[in-house]
């Protein structure tokens, strides 16, 4: 194990043995991720160029832009989950809490331990219970778990995941029983139960209806006190609704790789933006 | 059900409370300019003066927050009503509290003629009514309360008969020599800053009214406009013809 990783293990030991929220367990006050002239390739071809921003911790960062400017390569760079693709690398720096998340023998599995995701579509694991979904991860993590400790984490996670009151009778049914918005929680819930300090959600809502959005979104709301969560989002009402700052995406053109316009306070973004391209944007005129 | 979207509640229910307050402040303001203006108390003057720019700031505050909420949160229906109406009451409010400086104004400038009884006595009524119907228009908004906000019309009515009995009395006064062409100007001034008071509660009782039912007040010159337009462009057609 490097020094990196071990470092990055042993902050995690730390939360997993106290009760106080992640970054206050890792000893100091957290530093968000700082990401610096990243540039993302899959092969040859460069997909994102140049990406430098501040995420700052316990705070919601919605990414906005066009289809195919790069804002989920951008959110899945973040967490190393956009090396499952064959060929694809970045250049650059990315850091969390000032350890590079690319630096030499850092442990992906690790990494995404850390920094946990959740998809477009609720994906629950089909044939597991929901109290097996909740401990998916931490199952797969390889912890030793004793059966009041594993009840604890599965309903502190539900209750977290604002899901506990509907689904407390019935947690040895199948996940898939759940309407979409609950099983998008079922996958919040998985997703904190491994208590990461970075939350990533890709259209998080995209798939739901207006009332399991809004749900999801207060719940966003709530988690923003103890994690840091960054959103991809083609919706930009949501954006404005739910987010403190907002980064805005664009592409000059198919085979051009996307970069950031300008990121900056989100009632900034959607009031008084400096770029005319997000002015554009967000008001609709872009095309 | 719970309410989902309760930060953008929140927001909402401060902003009303924001204009609560500011309300209030105008309602004790009338009383007390008129004591001013019957004190001639210079002093008193300067102080609400000196006090309207942090009521304009509590304006701006109120805009602010309301712009706010209309680019980040896409408010809807009642929501929507809200909130355009507050941009709207937070200019009605401090133009109100102008009203009540431009009193103090006034004030100074017929500082050392005495008025006679008759003139006093109508004041201190245009005064009480100006305050009441502000009240009532504030009441109204506080508890949402559409059927008081639809009376404030015809409160209104008595304020606007004893400008008219003021108006008079100001005229009776100079011709009988108790007051001065100066001072027959202030105080026709004045009583025209009552009469405007009672105007922009009732126009704050409209947008209560705007607000719990979606009512906006038939405009009759918008009718009238709109009638001589159809007209003209009929007219248009049969000429072409």
């Amino acid at each position: 194990m490097s020094f990196e990783t071990a470092k990055m293990v042993d902050q995690e030991d730390k939360m997993t043995t106290t009760d106080t929220s992640p970054a206050e367990s890792a000893g100091t006050a957290p530093e968000g991720m700082r990401v610096h002239n990243l540039d993302i390739f899959y092969g040859n071809f460069l997909a994102v160029r140049n990406v430098s921003m501040d995420i700052e911790p316990r705070a919601i960062t919605a990414l906005i832009g066009p289809s195919g400017c790069g804002k989920s390569t951008f959110l899945r760079s973040l967490n190393r989950m956009h090396e499952e693709i064959q060929g694809a690398r970045v250049e650059g720096t990315v850091t969390l809490d000032g350890v590079d998340l690319y630096g030499p023998g850092v442990d992906p599995v690790v990494v995404r331990r850390q920094i946990g995701m959740v998809f477009q579509r609720p994906n629950p694991f089909p044939t597991m219970s929901i109290a097996e979904n909740v401990l998916a991860g931490m199952r797969l993590n390889s912890k030793k778990l004793s059966k009041s400790k594993a009840n604890e984490i599965v309903e502190s996670s539900l209750r977290g995941a604002n899901l506990w009151e509907e689904v407390k009778n019935r947690l040895d049914q199948p996940g898939s029983g759940l309407s979409g918005g609950q099983q998008q929680r079922l996958c919040i819930a998985r997703a904190i139960a491994v208590q990461p300090r970075v939350l990533l959600m890709d259209e998080p809502c995209s798939a739901l209806d207006p009332i399991s959005t809004m749900a999801i979104e207060s719940l966003m709301l709530e988690l923003k006190s103890s994690y840091t969560i960054v959103i991809v989002t083609h919706n930009m009402q949501q954006a404005a609704r739910v987010s403190d700052r907002t980064a805005f995406f664009n592409i000059d053109g198919t085979g051009q790789p996307g970069y950031v316009v300008e990121m900056d306070a989100t009632e900034k973004i959607f009031s008084n933006p400096t770029q005319q391209a997000t002015s554009d944007y967000v008001t609709g005129r872009f095309g | 059900m719970n309410d989902l979207r309760q930060g953008f509640h929140r927001d909402v229910e401060e902003i009303r409370s924001q204009i609560g307050r500011l309300g209030a402040l105008i309602v004790e303001m009338i009383p007390r300019v008129t004591d001013i203006l019957l004190d001639q108390d210079l002093e008193g003057a300067e102080y609400v003066l000196l006090g309207d720019d942090e009521i304009d700031a509590r304006a701006v505050d109120i805009e602010e927050r309301a712009l706010r909420l209309l680019a980040l949160q896409a408010p809807v229906a009642g929501d929507l009503r809200q909130i355009a109406s507050a941009l709207k009451i937070s200019s009605e409010m401090e133009r109100s509290a102008d009203l009540c400086c431009n009193v103090c104004k006034a004030a100074r400038r017929i500082y050392g003629h005495e008025l006679d009884p008759k003139l006093r006595g109508i004041i201190q009524k245009l005064s009480t009514q100006a305050t009441r119907e502000y009240r009532e228009a504030l009441d109204a908004y506080v508890n949402l309360d559409a059927v008081h906000a639809a009376a404030l019309d015809d409160i209104d009515s008595y304020l606007d008969d004893l400008h008219r009995l003021f108006i008079q009395q100001i005229l009776e006064s100079h011709s009988n020599g108790s007051i001065d062409l100066q001072v027959a100007v202030q105080l026709a001034l004045v009583g025209r800053f009552y009469e405007r008071l009672g105007d922009h509660a009732v126009n704050l009782g409209q947008k209560v009214r705007y607000i719990v039912t979606g009512w906006l007040p038939e405009q009759e010159a918008l009718a009238r406009f709109r009638a001589r337009e159809e007209a003209e462009s009929a007219r248009g057609a049969a000429e072409q013809e």
